[in-house]
């Protein structure tokens, strides 16, 4: 033992020498970290082909870009091919790291601190962990819009950005440190056939009657869940659809005053789960699971009334999964199987959406400045060009009506109101309804006092002892307790 | 009547042994069929059933999706290549050479320094990479792929596989006499010890390479810039688009991933099989 | 005086060729993990945590919070009972095919198809195959889910994700699955390391199969077998990928292993990173402890003779050594 400890403490010395030799050679990894950079900004002009024919006076600056998709990025090389002045100026350079294991904010934390000529510029934060840049921990380290040389109040009114945007992008001094694109207000979007053979009519104005729209409980859906058992359908697919919408209607968030709150109206989802199972009113199919989707075309257990959710749902999830698209047997030029909307199969066109019972949103990305960037007003101007700008110009609009990529012209609904009234938001998909009157709607009703930076996770703790309940494996009370006693050991937060 | 009853009992053996090694194959080599096969599928028809054996025809719409993103995936394949060639040469040559030292020569430490190897072999990893991480960003480490290469040469669980596998099939003798032949010691090491491990380093270079090229915590953390990436990074990335992601590109990524451990590891597969070394040297 | 130098000269090399591992061990192993010790005895918490901390006034303040979670004590729990399941069924199977495969009275035809191929779950990311299993076993409908209604062993699908003991196998046998190949190539190789001298020796004094494994290759193999049991509970005990990736430990911490607690005390959201190195610290303790059983196990008998025997062997060189340079130095 004694041996041993003496190799021990012979390595600590050894190791902190080792350390000092460590630093000097970290100096020359930064150099040849530099002409590693100045190598990639000559693949990022090549990308953005605009910024290249307006070379002109030589040297460029570099706005890093930081983000998890390649969504905002492509915005970004957008607002260069449109704006060849700004392009003459300004290169982008950008960091695309994944969320898929919880990658992307631990690298975003340590570039953010540790500063530099590689420091984000601009970086996008998404809705699981936006809080915690926006006023959380990392809050600091956000620009204030108005920094930027953006009149934020002015902007944030005459676009009329969705208010539950707003406050989450508002940082505890008041200042508005991020805002998104995408609205993602929720509404129901229900199939018009079950809706017809249900309630004797597909309209809109009808179904919200039936499910109680707008009545902030969930007494009237409830019933309408009987009356579609009786016609042997189910009113959602699974659990976790009725969850996204309990979850974003709630009075307070989890953490209460550093302490864990449950929400009457989140503690009445246990109630909701158990009673969609047992009488049978959801098929019990987890979301994002193949059941799921066979649900969207018609080929579930039962015929499912219809799903909560924001426009994107819709655009990338069931409109994809319809089950109407038919391979034709022909193949393109290259080879590929051509596929031709065949509305006699699958569900396009069956589909509509309507205000929900509660106000609800789900997901989208905010974008951040650095405070330490010194180009602030560079970024300010392509924040405002997606944020806040609420012309025909803006992307907003091209995002809204479909124009921002023409090889794929999904309508998609945006942060701004007064850009969805000037856009036309009738869908085929939908039976040409137009979807922008609910979801504008849907965005007012929506509340963003309720997230915490801790969500996640206890979103996931509290789904799976609701579903331990819902199963039958526990009682609710001992599922409630071991909810508390994982919040409380896991995020170290007490109950109240 | 001795002679049929073995004959009858090896019957029976081969019946089952075929049949346990033919259905542990299916078991082996159904993953790589479902990863081909939806690698030819479309996102949607993946969606609905994430199983199947039916190709599609999407094959070459999601290599062009592939090919169309910001990363070029020649550049992570060839960052993939760098870090796990090296990263395995740097294990196994330095770790025999570890196991040799422990194996061959007598010295005060050697039993300390063994029992220590041992010791922080069984430290779970997860958290020390908060330090290791933590001290890359201090020294400004990052976005270089020696960070991922260099931890290699320290590998207790080889050296500690090398010890195990020299004791029993190192004969002292033969270091005896090529020191009589005027051999040095780095010497014999290269020519004579070297050759004879083949069959354990083959081993252990299947296994960190594989180890290296599959890793994907450290390399996204410490690599945020695309032409640094490596391929499981880019694949991630592919995955990571949670609002549309394209399922049939992922596994189209996911098999181009697997293709070259596939080929390291038949190459180096030849070795154990044949299970060159030892033989030749002690006849 | 010459001898003593020549001696000396030897043992140098000892030093000489542990010095690359040595040195890339200080930087790379050592001090992050000396870092993540010494912060078990810190307040160190929070994203801003390890920029600026300071020692607890009660040092073991956090290994006994750790020791009174209840989390924790599942943790260790399922750790324990997932290795076990995995571990029997693999070590078995991994000996029974070696024996199959490097026996020299019964050849299997193509069992270099079968070396190759039996290793190749190990080459799949955990990520993949967990979410492979979960598609496999997805609820209501699914593969398994399909066939069970169709054969009629059921009338509805059965929640295997959402059920504890299910989700416990599932995680074990994709453990097993992965591993297996893995462990049977380190066991071929420890074989074919034995000298086939041995084995014609068997085969003349007219050895069966049976006979020849348990008393030749079991014995000659015990330097690799312990090698794989010691790695196996290191790696079992520390296993993390595929219970995180399966169901991040769920459902009702069914499958949470004591490394996926500590990740999530570390990384769930309040980087409660004190906690976490103290649990680390824990397993490691306990990790030692059951290898040091298992070295001691092992050793008892043969290993000693073993150490003895390359004592002597090197005495003996050393002493031919000597003799030959001297004759040479003549």
């Amino acid at each position: 033992m004694k041996k041993v400890l003496s190799v021990i403490s012979a390595l600590a010395i050894l190791t902190s020498f080792t350390a000092c030799g460590g630093n000097t050679s970290d100096q020359k990894d930064d150099t040849s970290s530099k002409t590693t950079t100045a190598a990639k900004d000559d693949n990022s002009a090549e990308a953005t082909t605009a910024a290249k024919e307006d070379k002109g006076d030589g040297k460029k600056e570099t706005i890093n870009v930081w983000s998890f998709t390649k969504e905002v990025p492509g915005m970004v090389d957008k607002f260069l091919e449109l704006n060849p002045d700004f392009a003459a100026k300004y290169e982008i350079n950008v960091t695309n790291i994944p969320t898929t294991n919880n990658e992307y904010t631990p690298a975003l934390d340590k570039a953010l601190q540790a500063g530099g000529k590689d420091a984000p510029d601009l970086y996008c934060a998404e809705a699981a962990f936006v809080l915690k840049y926006t006023q959380g921990d990392m809050s600091n380290y956000a620009a204030p819009y108005k920094d930027l040389g953006i009149d934020v109040d002015a902007e944030i009114d005459a676009a009329k950005i969705a208010p539950y945007s707003v406050e989450i992008g508002t940082n505890p001094s008041g200042d508005v440190v991020g805002l998104g694109y995408q609205a993602t207000g929720g509404a129901f979007i229900y199939r018009r056939s079950i809706a017809k053979d249900a309630f004797g009519s597909d309209e809109p104005s009808k179904v919200e009657e039936a499910i109680g729209a707008g009545s902030g409980n969930w007494d009237k859906f409830f019933e309408a869940a009987e009356t579609l058992k009786g016609k042997g359908y189910a009113i959602i697919s699974g659990d976790g659809d009725l969850w996204h919408a309990v979850e974003n209607s709630s009075d307070k968030g989890w953490i209460v005053d550093d302490k864990l709150h449950i929400d009457p109206k989140r503690e009445a989802f246990i109630d909701l789960s158990k009673k969609l199972k047992d009488n049978g009113y959801m098929n019990s199919t987890t979301d994002w699971g193949d059941a799921w989707f066979a649900d969207m075309r018609d080929e579930g257990e039962k015929g499912v009334l219809g799903y909560f959710g924001p426009a994107w749902l819709i655009n990338y999830t069931i409109g994809q999964n319809c089950g109407s698209w038919k391979e034709t047997g022909e193949k393109d030029e290259n080879g590929e199987a051509i596929k031709e909307l065949d509305t006699s199969i699958g569900t396009w066109g069956d589909w509509a959406v309507c205000t929900p019972p509660v106000g609800f949103f789900w997901g989208g990305t905010w974008l951040l400045c650095n405070k330490d960037s010194d180009k602030k007003e560079a970024v300010g101007q392509i924040i405002d060009w997606v944020t806040l700008n609420c012309t025909k110009d803006g992307l907003q609009y091209m995002w809204a009506n479909g124009t921002y990529d023409p090889k794929n012209p999904t309508k998609d609904c945006v942060a701004s109101e007064t850009v969805l009234n000037m856009s036309d938001g009738t869908l085929d998909f939908l039976g040409g309804q137009d979807m922008n009157e609910v979801f504008i709607k849907g965005n007012a009703y929506a509340n963003g006092k309720n997230l915490t930076p801790y969500d996640e996770h206890i979103n996931k703790a509290w789904r799976d002892q609701v579903t331990q309940y819902t199963e039958g494996n526990k009682s609710r009370e001992d599922a409630i307790k071991d909810f508390k006693l994982n919040v409380e050991e896991t995020l170290d937060f007490e109950a109240e | 009547m001795a002679v049929v009853k073995k004959s009858a009992g090896s019957y029976t053996f081969k019946i089952v042994a075929y049949a346990v090694c033919i259905l542990l194959t299916v078991l082996s080599i159904f993953p790589f069929i479902i990863m081909l096969v939806n690698a030819t599928r479309s996102s949607a028809q993946i969606q609905q059933h994430a199983l199947s054996l039916i190709p599609g025809h999407n094959l070459k719409m999601n290599w062009s999706y592939f090919a169309s993103q910001s990363f070029n995936p020649f550049t992570g394949f060839k960052n993939s290549i760098i870090v796990a060639c090296c990263a395995t040469l740097c294990t196994v040559y330095f770790s025999t050479m570890t196991a040799f030292a422990l194996v061959a020569y007598e010295w005060k430490l050697r039993k300390p320094f063994f029992t220590f190897i041992m010791a922080v072999l069984m430290i779970p990893a997860q958290v020390s990479s908060i330090g290791f991480y933590n001290m890359m960003y201090k020294w400004h480490w990052t976005n270089s792929l020696l960070p991922l290469i260099l931890p290699a040469i320290a590998a207790p669980t080889v050296v500690f596989f090398m010890r195990q596998y020299m004791i029993p099939s190192l004969p002292m003798e033969i270091l005896q006499s090529a020191r009589i032949d005027g051999a040095g010691e780095f010497r014999i090491f290269n020519q004579i010890v070297l050759p004879m491990m083949k069959p354990a380093m083959a081993t252990q270079a299947i296994f960190s390479f594989v180890t290296s090229w599959n890793s994907l915590f450290m390399p996204s953390i410490l690599n945020t810039k695309t032409e640094k990436f490596t391929m499981p990074q880019m694949v991630a990335l592919l995955n990571g688009d949670s609002y549309k992601t394209e399922y049939g590109t992922v596994y189209l990524g996911l098999f181009l991933t697997v293709l070259p451990i596939l080929v390291a590891y038949f190459f180096l597969s030849k070795y154990i099989i044949e299970g060159v070394a030892l033989g030749g040297v002690k006849g | 005086m010459k001898t003593k130098l020549k001696g000396i000269s030897y043992s140098k090399y000892g030093y000489l060729f542990s010095i690359p591992f040595v040195v890339a061990f200080l930087i790379f192993t050592l001090y992050p993990t000396i870092y993540t010790a010494i912060l078990g005895f810190t307040d160190c918490k929070g994203i801003n945590g390890p920029e600026n901390y300071h020692f607890l006034e009660h040092p073991f303040e956090n290994f006994q919070k750790v020791l009174s979670m209840e989390t924790f004590k599942t943790s260790l729990k399922n750790t324990i009972v997932i290795w076990i399941i995995n571990f029997i069924p693999q070590i078995t199977l991994a000996l029974l095919l070696t024996a199959w495969f490097t026996s020299h009275s019964n050849e299997i035809k193509g069992k270099g198809f079968f070396k190759v191929v039996f290793y190749m779950p190990n080459i799949i990311t955990a990520a993949t195959v967990a979410i492979l299993f979960n598609a496999l076993f997805a609820y209501p409908r699914g593969p398994v889910n399909d066939f069970l209604i169709s054969t009629g062993l059921r009338d509805t699908g059965y929640n295997f994700i959402a059920n504890k003991m299910p989700s416990k196998l599932i995680v074990a046998f994709i453990q097993f699955w992965t591993w297996y190949g893995n462990t049977m190539i380190v066991l071929i190789s420890g074989v074919l390391g034995i000298s086939p001298d041995i084995y014609e020796a068997a085969q003349i004094d007219g050895a069966n199969g049976v006979q020849t494994f348990f008393r030749i290759t079991i014995p000659n193999l015990k330097t690799v077998l312990l090698y794989t049991l010691v790695t196996s509970l290191v790696g079992g005990l520390n296993m993390y990928d595929i219970p995180k990736c399966f169901n991040d430990g769920g459902p009702d911490n069914a499958t949470l292993t004591a490394s996926v607690f500590i990740f999530k005390q570390a990384f769930s959201g309040k980087w409660i990173y004190n906690r976490a190195a103290a649990a680390s610290m824990i397993m490691w303790v306990i990790i030692a402890l059951c290898s040091a059983v298992l070295f001691f196990i092992m050793r008892d008998k043969e290993q000693i003779k073993l150490d003895k025997e390359i004592k002597k062997a090197k005495k003996e060189a050393m002493r031919a050594s000597k003799g030959g340079l001297d004759q040479w130095q003549l």
